[in-house]
């Protein structure tokens, strides 16, 4: 019997450059569970090939504290996708 | 972070002057104020007008851990910090911080501290409207935590 994979529903939110290169600001996806960041980068840059190039000069946060990409995705989890800071 | 401090992101002029009289107590002797405000241009280029975006609620809490930061580090009384968002003329504030101390040296420190970590940290980016088109800021790429599988 095939096994149903347990998903997730979390946020993710992408800013500046990477919100207007893809034109999308926000969405709630259902994710496999135990899904690294590193692996919710990659079906964005499948869905949109142009923000492929961008994943070195980007960083991703979890529940909004800086977080490195082999972190997994838990359910409710805030995610995201932001490129080099310049306020100020 | 004391309950004395401000930070804040705002959509409407900065009034530092206001920010610098705040953070001015008795037991002080100094302020240091830092006055961050649009150029007129970028890279030799005329600029028009800027625009900040930011991830507001994270801003913000990585404006707290600055100023919890600096107040750790150094013999400092009050801070203000503020960021303003949306569309920015030429001249205008786009961040003001405000240190006041007991005795200089640290208001200084804790001021450069400040500024120089929350462009470093704080999810903020700019976008630059030139005469024929815009672009975002090169900006700088916060340090990110090591790997999950290593920290514990």
């Amino acid at each position: 019997m095939a096994q149903m994979a347990a998903t997730v529903r979390v946020k993710v939110l992408f800013f500046g450059r990477l919100r207007e290169l893809i034109g999308l600001a926000e969405e709630s996806p259902e994710l496999p569970e135990g899904a690294t960041l590193a692996q919710v980068f990659e079906r964005y840059a499948e869905r949109f090939p142009k923000l492929a190039g961008f994943r070195g000069s980007m960083v991703v946060s979890r529940n909004q504290e800086f977080a490195p990409w082999d972190a997994r995705v838990a359910a409710g989890d805030e995610i995201a996708f932001l490129p080099p800071v310049s306020g100020g | 972070m004391s309950e004395e401090d401000k930070i804040a992101l705002v959509r409407e002029v900065i009034d530092g002057e206001a920010l610098a009289r705040l953070v001015r107590a008795g037991l002080d002797g100094a302020t240091v104020a830092f006055d961050g405000y649009v150029r007129n241009q970028s890279h030799g280029r005329a600029t028009d007008y800027l625009e900040y975006e930011a991830y507001e609620p994270m801003a913000i809490a990585k404006m707290k851990e600055i100023v919890a930061q600096i107040h750790e580090k150094f013999r400092i009384h009050r801070v203000a910090m503020v960021h303003r968002l949306g569309r920015l003329e030429i001249g205008e504030t786009s961040v003001f911080i405000a240190v006041s101390a007991p005795h200089r040296g640290a208001a200084f420190d804790a001021c450069r501290h400040a500024i120089d970590t929350l462009k470093k940290t704080v999810p903020i980016w700019k976008k630059e409207y030139f005469a024929d088109g815009a672009v975002w800021a090169e900006g700088e790429l916060p340090p990110i935590p090591p790997n999950a599988k290593s920290a514990s």
